[in-house]
């Protein structure tokens, strides 16, 4: 509504494409973020208004995942792991590595971490990767730490992604201001104006160019685009579609947000595999992109973006087949299903883009094969109750709308809760589909990934688990005088390592 | 006057109190905080220690009783979701709002008096239809609309001011013009209409039959029996300045309260929401004993 610009056209930047080698200049930068952090803390660095300042610049992980190039998980505090016969993995730590408070890293600053994050004394995020599991930790040497999970973690090197190491010291209750091992301290935080973090003398690895940014929150896109124009600050990783008109500091990216609509396969018509194959053919999703869904988008296939391990190539987005829809109607009502009870789809208020009239389009899209569709919009806490279990007793054959997000490279953290009979949000119980999810994550390497193919073939041709959609876009301004190009992690993390200055 | 005020004091104590006793319940009704605070994979077990944590699993009556006991020894309790006192978390956002307010309302009037003064000592004439029509325009533009468009000219095409934020006195420039257009064009009105049945009233007849200039005569003798009504008005508008002005804090990242609450409500930061609500209501209140006053200042009618 703010929006004061017109409609132009939009650049397709290179998704993935690599930061430029590294030019000569350094010097601080500011970055205006949509969404103040509220906390700082290193535990919840998960959520994304948080670990967009602080993860891998203020608190760093024993690995990270490369989201820009295809070498998986990376060494980052621990310089490399092993699992044994048991199944227990081994973290070697990186020597000569201090916290910004002068303390040394080792491995009972690692231990310490997990006890944190396990604590009743707070609520640490980072928690909810671990759920069902039982973490024993033990300190072998200094800089040798073992982790004994039960059930066996496969992935626990990468799940270490995602547990931020403080301090010994560090207190149960949340902090505010965090210390790290990484290449910058906070050095200022203002609340509502500015926080800045400034570059270590003292980090233990390469010296990033950018010697101190300065992060500022503005709500609205159009302001965050303006600003970046007018100078004042030098990168917005999200502005909107509208006022991404500069070719040359204005870029596309995938931004891990997948768009469906959830099936409950409990309540008919919608327990019949014909009704939702009809759902799918009848939604012309193409359409979409490029009109109300940005350039770029990509047609979905699976709830994980195609960066995700095991993302299967050969599964085929359903054809935009209305006759086909109708057809697949016409049997299961002769079978005696019930197709023209009124179906709900749930929508949350402000969700995504343009979200009304996606879901208005889609609406009559649905209509026009002969569903009878209701359109309900509802605010944050409300979805939630559509979308998670216990799902409320009488309720109607519904259809949730949802984005989810998971740039995390594994599809784990995704199908478990999507998918599973236990899911918080699963939809259906196939019990094909638990056993895929269990063996695919305790399984490894190759044969991992397979399994992860499988499941996406199994639940998008033969459940026809729901209405996949969209991976989405987003939009970022970055300055002519930096040299960044967005990836699919920076919903969440932004490393100012990766941001060169020309 | 003392008396007058303690009376003022006690009606406005008991209003307090009802609205943080239906403001607690209220905001209980919104739903469960740990379903916005923690994602939407978080377990059971998560949000029910959440819960637990910040004693959101007692039942209402006892989170009542521990709310009110704690008010009374000055804690508001801390924010759920920055883990800091709610008060300290509200009282640095009010300062801000606090001068933005003060400063746009104190422009406000003076420049609304004597634009609305001029236009009723010649009704119907140039300045006088000038005036109305910028006052009109004033009254009506939405400030949504004024603040993206005064970013586009002064930041972006002319790039004499910042687009947003603080740190500077140019950094007040766009927040407070954009605040000051809808106050003044409703007040200017005001003071035109009330200076008018001013400017017709005996006195001043006597006043221009004596010889006296028109300066004085408006000034002096018309204005101050005109300036009951235009303070009612004031604090009207500054009132609504006090609770935050959330689009423009929202757009020019201005930290003040108003933007606090509403992020509040929308996260359920309960503490946070009481907090600013008695933190404004009291500033409301003491700025109504101000308008009180003022009357009594320049009503003597009032005064005895």
């Amino acid at each position: 509504m703010y929006k004061t610009k017109i409609i132009s056209a939009l650049m397709a930047a290179s998704l993935m494409a690599g930061v430029s080698p590294a030019a000569a200049g350094s010097g601080p930068i500011k970055i205006v973020l949509a969404e103040e952090a509220d906390l700082l803390e290193p535990c919840m660095a998960t959520r994304s208004n948080i670990g967009r300042i602080i993860m891998e610049n203020v608190s760093e992980t024993l690995t990270e995942l490369d989201v820009r190039g295809k070498k998986g998980v990376m060494p980052r505090l621990a310089e490399k792991w092993e699992q044994t016969a048991d199944g227990s993995w081994r973290f070697h730590l990186r020597q000569g590595v201090k916290f910004s408070n002068g303390t040394t890293f080792d491995a009972k600053d690692v231990k310490h971490s997990f006890e944190r994050i396990f604590s009743d004394k707070n609520a640490c995020e980072s928690r909810r990767y671990f759920g069902g599991m039982k973490i024993d930790t033990t300190v072998v040497d200094a800089n040798t730490i073992d982790f004994k999970v039960d059930p066996v973690q496969p992935i626990l090197p990468l799940l270490m992604s995602l547990v931020t190491i403080v301090p010994e010291e560090t207190p149960m209750e949340f902090i505010r201001e965090p210390i790290g091992t990484g290449p910058y301290a906070l050095s200022n935080w203002t609340p509502g104006q500015q926080i800045v973090l400034t570059g270590r003398s003292d980090y233990w690895g390469d010296k990033p160019q950018v010697t101190q940014a300065t992060y500022l929150f503005r709500s609205d896109p159009a302001v965050r685009a303006a600003m970046v124009q007018t100078g004042e600050a030098d990168l917005s990783p999200s502005i909107s579609q509208l006022d991404a008109t500069n070719t040359k500091t204005d870029f596309s990216y995938l931004d891990s947000e997948t768009v469906y609509l959830r099936i409950d396969h409990n309540i008919a018509p919608l327990n019949d595999v014909r009704v939702r194959k009809a759902l799918n053919l009848a939604i012309d999703r193409q359409a979409f992109v490029g009109s109300l869904v940005p350039d770029g988008a990509v047609l979905a296939t699976a709830l994980v973006p195609p960066t995700t391990l095991g993302w299967n190539p050969d599964v085929k987005v359903f054809p935009f087949d209305p006759e086909g829809a109708k057809k697949l109607l016409e049997q299961a009502k002769a079978d005696g299903v019930a197709v023209e009870t009124p179906i709900t789809v749930i929508a949350r208020t402000a969700n995504f883009p343009n979200v009304t009239e996606i879901m208005e389009a889609i609406q009559a899209q649905l209509q026009d094969v002969g569903f009878k569709i209701d359109l309900k919009f509802v605010e944050v806490a409300e979805h939630e109750g559509y979308y998670s279990k216990p799902f409320k007793e009488g309720r109607g054959p519904i259809l949730v709308a949802a984005s989810h997000d998971n740039s995390k490279g594994d599809p784990s953290f995704t199908m478990f809760f999507k998918y599973a009979t236990k899911g918080t949000q699963a939809g259906f119980s196939d019990p094909k589909v638990d056993d895929l999810i269990q063996r695919a994550t305790a399984a490894v390497g190759d044969e991992r990934a397979k399994l992860w193919s499988q499941l996406i073939a199994y639940l998008h041709d033969d459940v026809v688990a729901d209405v996949l959609l969209f991976h989405m876009v987003g939009f970022s301004r970055v300055s002519e005088r930096l040299d960044f190009k967005p990836t699919i992690a920076t919903n969440s993390m932004l490393q100012l390592s990766d941001i060169s200055i020309k | 006057m003392l008396s007058f005020i303690r009376k003022r004091s006690l009606s406005s104590l008991l209003s307090l109190i009802g609205l943080l006793v239906m403001v607690f319940f209220l905001s209980r009704l919104t739903g469960d905080p740990a379903a916005l605070f923690l994602p939407v994979e978080a377990s059971a077990e998560m949000k029910q220690q959440f819960r637990e944590l910040h004693g959101l699993n007692d039942p209402l009556l006892v989170q009542f009783g521990r709310y009110v006991g704690n008010v009374l020894t000055g804690d508001l309790g801390e924010s759920l979701r920055k883990a800091r006192p709610a008060l300290d978390v509200v009282l640095e956002a009010f300062v801000w709002t606090l001068w933005l307010a003060a400063i746009t309302m104190s422009l406000v009037a003076s420049a609304a008096i004597v634009v609305g003064s001029l236009a009723a000592f010649r009704t119907g004439g140039f300045f006088d239809r000038l005036s109305s029509m910028v006052s009109l325009i004033g009254a009506s533009v939405p400030d949504f609309w004024l603040a993206i468009v005064a970013i586009v000219v002064f930041s972006i095409q002319l790039a004499w001011l910042p687009t947003s934020g603080t740190g500077s006195v140019l950094h007040w420039i766009l927040p407070i013009g954009v605040l000051f257009v809808r106050p003044f064009g409703i007040i200017v009105q005001v003071v035109r209409g009330s200076m008018i049945s001013a400017l017709s009233s005996a006195y001043v007849k006597t006043a221009r039959a004596k010889g006296v200039k028109a300066g004085p005569i408006i000034f002096v003798h018309a204005l101050r029996n005109a300036m009951l009504p235009v303070i009612t008005v004031l604090g009207d508008q500054a009132a609504s300045l006090l609770n935050g002005a959330v689009i423009v804090e929202t757009i020019f990242g201005f930290p003040g309260v108003g933007k606090l609450m509403i992020d509040s409500i929308l996260q359920r930061d309960f503490n946070v929401v009481l907090a600013a609500i008695l933190v404004t209501a009291v500033a409301i209140f003491l700025m109504n004993v101000l308008i009180d006053l003022a009357y009594a200042v320049l009503d003597p009618r009032i005064r005895h």
